[in-house]
């Protein structure tokens, strides 16, 4: 049995040794300090990555497939998508009369740069897209202020527009831009409504665009190399299997492609996205865990070393201890007790360095690097925890041996030691 | 003619007591037959020269070590019998050691070194001090308790270690050479304190070689090769 008197004791001992020589303490717990810091570092980039793909998610739809020419992942094929041919408005429009299972589905198509003007500021950031009334039946059209066109607008070409929240706030600021009026190429539009504002700090462009009925946008510009998208919403997602289906075999009479052939168009939905970033989360898991098995290993090797090189040292420390009554468990608690607290001592040394570093980096580098807006300013708590927990157990692991050694040494020899 | 193994009263009956070192292949016998019985409030010295087996007697009556053969009944207990853990609580409750290099733990305070034994007694932290502060009063270090060891003369740390011993009030107090690295002076107040201990009635049992020491004795053993050449009251026991 062990006494609480000496816990309390063990505890005094092992701060009192750790910081008798905090450089020493430092450069052994080195190795489990890197471990540590790897297993931080791995759980921030995937709890970042979870966090874009959860937000593109939500943005896009869960229950929404856009058939497209390219594939939303498959950025290394992009040549072989690159000589499809076009998906053309007459296709798109005769896919969304034909399919029946789907609940809305529509065309879509998109420019970029087209210039808007209002009063005397012209704008050309913004991506113009021509679509049917239907969209505003999707989430990506949750409104602000007003309304999205109607049908009748869409048949008539009638020249209303609708912006999205950052295309809102740059050209009217805080002030009311429904039923506004403003250029678009030149012709006059008529403001009808403003969509929320739905982007995150990656996905930041969806709130850069205004929308326009398919029809006008087919006047004003120039379709013979475009490729028209075409949103489905199935409405619920537990029917996506059925409309994917639906949606590939009704696209391959549309584009006539033999049996046997490969489609030569995308269905592009969120779970490509998921099952994309869950390979990207392998390989980042896998070269993390593998340094940090290494690291872990190395630093299992500094620590049980300085622990052996305590035991040493403190022989006839031990043999004191022995002669006055400490039994072989204290002794072994004395010295396990003191390389869990060197491993967590590293561990918090990590978890410091780590967050004062990521937040450093999540605030700065995504300015310059657009792409890596998904990294989080703070590691989750949670992370505290496991790391603790991990160099808890490291420190056993490396702490025993050592410790078994002390508790074992015979009391005679020991107090003879010099 | 064969002594009863009831101890009598003995705090300490060891018969036939053997210890062997091997040494690659030559046998070392450090002890080689030993008998005694050590009474509440005697006063031992052991004597003998230099290799003939006082310290390793002294560890074993000290249970730091066990006998390679014979008995030992400790307050009528066979330590043959004892575990690991029961000799460590028999070297925490009933026996107080004195080493000649007074073996205190240099980072220590003098009462902190004097409280590690109650510690492995499981004596609370207040109960701890108030004890540890009376004791290293008792041995005239009252005005020292904050002092690590370097910050203390070869006389006050070995009062120190002797408070250490004496804090778990023992059966027994034993003390290896306790003034081999003092000087005369003070080696003469430190056996002024064994004495006044014996006078209260602690049990004090003694390794020197020197006459003069071994003169405040009760009792004088001489060993010699591992064997009792002498055991007997000392007649000219100092009394001052
Ligand atoms: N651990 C050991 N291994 C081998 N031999 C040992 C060991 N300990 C003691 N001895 C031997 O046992 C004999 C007795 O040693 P011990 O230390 O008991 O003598 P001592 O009477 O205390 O001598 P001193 O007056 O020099 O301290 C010596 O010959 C010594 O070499
Ligand atoms: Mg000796």
């Amino acid at each position: 049995m062990i006494k609480i008197s000496e816990i309390t004791e063990v505890g005094r001992q092992v701060l009192e040794s750790l910081f008798s020589n905090p450089l020493r303490s430092f450069l052994s717990s080195l190795g489990v300090i890197i471990g540590i810091s790897f297993v931080i570092t791995m759980g921030w980039l995937l709890d970042g990555m979870n966090n874009v793909l959860e937000d593109t998610i939500n943005l896009i739809g869960e229950d929404m497939i856009y058939i497209e020419k390219f594939s939303w992942t498959g950025g290394h094929q992009w040549k072989l998508y690159e000589q499809r041919k076009d998906i053309t408005y007459d296709q798109a429009m005769e896919f969304c009369r034909r399919i029946k299972v789907a609940q809305i589905a529509m065309p879509i198509t998109r420019k970029g740069g087209a210039k808007l003007k209002y009063q005397s500021n012209t704008y050309n950031g913004f991506l113009t897209n021509g679509t049917k009334s239907e969209y505003g039946l999707t989430p990506a059209a949750t409104m602000l202020d007003g309304r999205f066109f109607l049908p009748i607008e869409d048949l008539s070409s009638a020249r209303v527009v609708v912006l999205a929240y950052n295309a809102y706030k740059t050209i009217f600021g805080e002030t009311e831009a429904v039923g506004k009026t403003i250029k678009i190429q030149g012709y006059d539009f008529r403001i009808v409504g403003v969509i929320k504002k739905r982007g995150t700090a990656m996905m930041d462009f969806v709130d850069n665009q205004i929308f326009i009925p398919i029809s006008v946008f087919n006047k004003m510009f120039d379709n013979s190399h475009r490729s028209f998208s075409i949103a489905i919403k199935a409405g619920n997602p537990k029917e996506m299997d059925e409309v994917r289906e639906e949606a590939q075999g009704l696209m391959r009479i549309i584009r006539n492609i033999p049996p046997g052939k490969e489609d030569d168009f995308s269905l592009n939905e969120t779970k490509t996205l998921e099952s994309s970033i869950e390979t990207f989360r392998l390989y980042v898991g896998g070269i993390g865990i593998g340094f940090t098995v290494l690291s872990f290993i190395v630093g299992i090797i500094g620590i049980v070393n300085i622990m052996f090189v305590s035991v040493t040292e403190r022989t006839k420390e031990i043999g004191i201890r022995k002669a006055i009554g400490a039994k072989k468990i204290s002794i072994l608690l004395q010295f396990i007790i003191e390389s869990t607290a060197l491993c967590l001592v590293g561990a918090i040394v990590s978890y410091i360095v780590c967050s004062i570093l990521f937040f450093v980096v999540a605030s700065t580098l995504p300015g310059l690097v657009p792409s890596l807006g998904f990294l989080s300013k703070f590691i989750p708590v949670s992370f505290f925890f496991i790391a603790s927990g991990l160099s808890i157990f490291v420190g056993i692991i490396a702490g025993f041996i050592p410790a078994l050694r002390a508790a074992n040494l015979d009391p005679v020899d020991a107090l003879r030691y010099d | 003619m064969r002594i009863s193994e009831s101890n009598n009263g003995a705090i300490i009956h060891i018969r036939n007591i053997a210890k062997l070192y091997k040494m690659g292949t030559e046998i070392v016998h450090a002890l080689r037959d030993v008998s005694l019985d050590i009474f509440p409030n005697e006063y031992l010295a052991i004597m003998g020269p230099s290799g003939s087996g006082k310290s390793t007697l002294m560890n074993i009556l000290g249970c730091l070590d066990t006998p390679t053969t014979g008995i030992y009944n400790f307050k009528g207990d066979d330590v043959n019998e004892m575990t690991d853990n029961d000799l460590a609580k028999i070297r925490n409750k009933e026996i107080g050691f004195v080493f000649q290099t007074f073996n205190l733990l240099a980072r220590a305070t003098s009462l902190k070194n004097v409280e590690l034994p109650l510690v492995y007694s499981g004596v609370s932290s207040s109960d701890r001090r108030e004890r540890a502060e009376q004791t290293l009063k008792d041995v005239g270090l009252g005005d020292r308790i904050t002092h690590k060891p370097n910050e203390l003369s070869g006389g006050q740390r070995q009062r120190v270690a002797i408070a250490r011993a004496l804090v778990t009030s023992p059966s027994i107090i034993l003390a290896d050479e306790p003034t081999g690295n003092l000087d005369t002076k003070t080696g003469e107040d430190i056996m002024k304190l064994f004495k006044d201990l014996w006078k209260k009635g602690n049990t004090i049992i003694l390794v020197t070689h020197e006459e003069d020491i071994a003169r405040h004795a009760q009792r004088i053993i001489r060993l010699r090769d591992g064997l009792v050449e002498h055991d007997g009251v000392n007649p000219n026991q100092l009394l001052v």
